[in-house]
């Protein structure tokens, strides 16, 4: 298998790295840099516990080849420092078995990063390829209904 | 009284900041030094004499060893109430899935490789997948005995009296199907040897202390020469409480004195673990022209797969469940366990007491009908109350809020 | 197998002349990158498009709506420049995957790929849609609706890929519906849709229509049988009653002796109702059927 090398920031530091040409960025992150906080789960983009932000957009870490990363912006769970995101998951109860967590963190903060002030539908949505197998969504719905609400002055609901 | 210090009070789970962090460690989160990676050979076929031929995989430079049965040091068996699983298949496979051979090379790659090389040799043998043929005497075994291995029965009453005596009758037939768990975190485990020469085992397990003994058990050493370590376990619902990657990594660790890892596909993790029962149920209820419910007659078979897992306790409780929250004073039950070649099946949220419901309720909805009540009306009329005897015989105490609870459906 | 990231357009038309079909465009990846997982799909070559400009974005141009190739999913939902009687494109690529998905797949991938489910197959058939294909000094046009040969085989030359997709966009009395039928709402395969364009005069009378389905044959097609009989009529109860008859006769021949065939030639009905009423709505800026 031939090296391909690759220039790709993440989480704000660049790397220079050598990768297999068919390895995949879940791989990369994971195996290469020891980033586990983006989870595998099923490995074909149904589940979407290895999202990762690319270049601003959230995408299946598992469905992007690492050499399609070259010149790219990744940002993980690790790179995100959204406390507000973070506690009201942690204070609405949205985190069991925690396997889903770190996808539906970046799914919430891409979705508010764009709308402080989504409607109940427009959440659903935005988490709408990330699966949860222990809360039955509601409270990762109200988890992100009260960040989007600190965020936009409020205290909460 | 006391001011309650966490009863009624919202509680931050301990775990949650490192879940939220991505700091949390799950078995495939952990990488060691000098670790191996091992790979799971299944059976393809659901009902097969097997011969296996390792040679050619281990000839495969990173190859380091591949595991058979003949490499389990202690006994080749397990399971959570009969030991009827193998550790690796000896003579013959019952399900697709068994797991046959555990090849450990120095990458994953290496490993997956090698799969290609594994030779197994299937000499096909007649199958049975519906439990009720399985329940038939020249019905092929799956395992060396009659393949239906549980029956409970709940005897109350005078049924056949009873029926004589209803002027309803509903007699229906429900089926429900096998559900997998579906935890969002497929297995994944960790084994080494510590500095005293114990075999650690991290594992995302629901029961380490039976592991343990498990574990202890194939590899034929004393309980307290085997750790088992739950790290953060990625969800559960019944579906990690028999053995999969525990025993393979054991014996890896052992024999080859380095750490060794495996992670299951997501496909790998349907094979790898159980099901929730599939059940028929036979269903004959009867009640008087005014709601009263006076005799149920139920059968129940549950399809337990290759394996028994829980099927015992299972069943036994979809039995003790079958009247419903209603009190019948004449009841039959026969609930039975079978074996067939389908995937096992085994514990998962509810326990047998999630299949019965589909039954009892519609045909309570059906009575209902026959009888001109409403829903609500005839729950009412039979429901569980403080000091009802349910039909095995336990009188219920304490807090039964249930007629409360049909009440409050009534403004919908 | 060589994994490569070109620079420019004419950069991937060098390297396909080079390998030929021993190069595999990849995009967005999402069934690519599962099919060479699962050993389904072994290029020597992958090409790399996701990055390159020029194949990306939405324009308009005097006469077309033109979409790059390597488009996303996302881009194609939220894009100014399609117009609300376009809402039915907007829809099936909404309807795709998840957000993940979208963020990565593209209309190019969905037509090359000649998946019967392709979601933005059906209301570009639906639109009339024009194909570009390029290969090294040259370039060549196809209508989409002679592009499918079988399921997923499509008329691409060794050295060719796709670079633009191109219809006219809406007048105000013409709309663009689409109606799927999934297994739930996020990251379904369709297992049925429907894609309508009509045109419609003063008195519901159908000008113009061009209906096509998804998941229902080798690959989604026109289905002309039943714009025949539409065209010319009043859009009423009886001549939409009439129609789905048709088409249930229609879809149940298609796929006789398939499981699927009874359900799916009752299920296209609603589907196809569904669709057509939502066109209907784009045209009249009401939804005459409202109680339907």
């Amino acid at each position: 298998m031939n090296l391909k090398k690759i220039d790709v920031n993440i989480n704000g530091k660049d790397y220079c790295l050598e990768v297999e040409e068919n390895l995949r960025l879940i791989d990369l992150l994971r195996d290469k840099l020891h980033l586990t906080g983006t989870k595998e789960g099923c490995g074909e983009g149904e589940c979407g516990a290895c999202t990762v932000i690319m270049d601003g957009e959230i995408v299946n870490s598992c469905l992007v080849l690492a050499f399609q990363a070259d010149k790219c912006r990744i940002i993980t769970i690790e790179g995100i420092e959204d406390e507000i995101i973070k506690n009201s998951f942690i204070e609405e109860g949205a985190v069991q078995c925690g396997f889903c967590t770190p996808g539906m963190v970046l799914a919430a903060k891409s979705l508010l990063d764009k709308n402080l002030n989504p409607n109940e539908e427009e959440i659903r949505e935005a988490i709408s390829g990330n699966l949860c197998r222990c809360t039955g969504y509601n409270k990762i719905v109200s988890a992100i209904k009260k960040a989007a609400s600190i965020k936009r002055g409020g205290d909460s609901e | 009284m006391n001011e309650l210090k966490i009863v009624g009070k919202s509680i931050k789970k301990i775990d949650a900041k490192d879940k939220v962090d991505g700091t949390a460690v799950y078995p495939q989160d952990i990488y060691l030094e000098n670790m191996a990676f091992g790979v799971t050979i299944r059976s393809t076929r659901p009902h097969a004499y097997i011969k296996v031929d390792t040679k050619e995989a281990e000839k495969i430079d990173g190859v380091i060893k591949v595991f058979t049965y003949k490499d389990v040091p202690g006994k080749n068996h397990h399971g959570v109430v009969l030991k009827d699983h193998e550790v690796f298949a000896s003579k013959k496979v019952r399900r697709i899935g068994d797991p046959i051979a555990f090849i450990v090379a120095e990458t994953k790659e290496i490993a997956e490789y090698a799969k290609n090389f594994v030779k197994v040799e299937y000499e096909e043998i007649p199958a049975v997948f519906d439990p009720e043929e399985a329940m038939k005497e020249e019905s092929p075994k799956v395992h060396d005995r009659d393949n239906v291995f549980y029956h409970f029965k709940i005897r109350r009453g005078d049924v056949e009296r009873a029926f004589l005596e209803c002027d309803v009758i509903v007699e229906n037939v429900y089926k429900v199907p096998m559900v997998d768990h579906a935890f969002l975190q497929p297995e994944a485990g960790v084994a080494y040897l510590d500095e005293d020469g114990r075999v650690v085992v991290i594992a995302s397990t629901q029961y380490p202390h039976f592991d343990q003994e498990e574990i202890a058990e194939s590899l034929g050493v004393n309980k307290d020469m085997v750790r088992v370590l739950t790290p953060a376990v990625g969800g559960a619902f019944g579906g990690r409480e028999d053995i999969t990657v525990q025993i393979h990594l054991a014996i890896a660790a052992l024999t080859l004195k380095r750490p060794v890892k495996t992670i299951y596909s997501r496909e790998e993790s349907f094979l790898a673990h159980s099901k929730r029962h599939a059940m028929k149920m036979y269903y004959k209820t009867g009640a008087l022209k005014d709601g009263t419910l006076l005799a149920l007659e139920a059968k129940i078979i549950g399809d337990s797969g290759a394996y028994a897992s829980w099927a015992m306790n299972v069943l036994r409780k979809a039995a003790v469940h079958a009247t419903g929250p209603y009190y019948i004073p004449n009841v039959k039950v026969d609930s039975f366990a079978v074996y067939t070649n389908n995937p096992f099946t085994g514990a998962m949220r509810g326990f047998g007491a999630t299949q019965v419901p589909i039954a009892y309720e519609q045909q309570i909805d059906i009575l209902a009908e026959k009888l001109g009540l409403t829903p609500i009306e005839i729950r009412l009329k039979n429901c569980f109350r403080e000091g009802s005897e349910t039909s095995t015989g336990q009188i219920l105490e304490g807090f039964i809020p249930l007629e409360r609870c049909i009440e409050e459906l009534k403004s919908f | 197998m060589e994994a490569i990231k070109p620079k420019s357009l004419e950069e991937v038309l060098e390297y396909k002349y080079k390998y030929k079909n021993d190069a595999k465009i990849i995009a967005g990846g999402t069934d690519l990158i599962i099919k060479i997982r699962k050993g389904e799909e072994n290029p020597k070559v992958i090409l790399d498009i996701s990055t390159i400009q020029e194949l990306k974005g939405i324009r308009e141009t005097l006469e077309y709506i033109d979409i790059g190739s390597a488009t996303t999913f996302t881009k194609i939902s939220e894009c100014i420049l399609l117009n609300k009687n376009l809402k039915g494109l907007k829809d099936a690529a909404k309807s795709v995957g998840s957000p993940q998905i979208r963020n990565r797949g593209t209309v190019g991938g969905n037509i090359c790929n000649a998946s019967p489910a392709a979601d933005t197959v059906p209301p570009l058939l639906a639109l009339d849609s024009i194909l570009v294909l390029e290969r090294k000094g040259r370039k060549r046009e196809v209508y989409l609706k002679d592009f499918f040969k079988d399921k997923g085989r499509v008329d691409l030359g060794e050295d060719e890929i796709l670079t633009r997709i191109k219809f006219k966009n809406l007048l105000k009395n013409q709309g663009l519906g689409f109606y799927k039928l999934g297994l739930r709402r996020a990251l379904a395969i369709s297992r049925l849709s429907f894609a309508v364009f009509l045109e419609i005069d003063e008195m519901n009378r159908i000008e113009i229509i061009r209906i096509a389905s998804g998941a229902i044959g080798r690959f989604p097609m026109r289905e002309y049988e039943l714009e025949e009989y539409l065209t010319g009529r009043i859009i009423n109860e009886d001549t939409l009653k009439e129609a789905e008859s048709l088409l249930e006769r229609i879809i149940f021949e298609r796929l006789k002796g398939r499981q699927t065939a009874k359900f799916k030639s009752i299920a296209a009905k609603g589907v196809f109702k569904k669709a057509l009423l939502n066109a209907l709505y784009l045209c009249k800026g009401v939804n005459e059927f409202e109680k339907n």
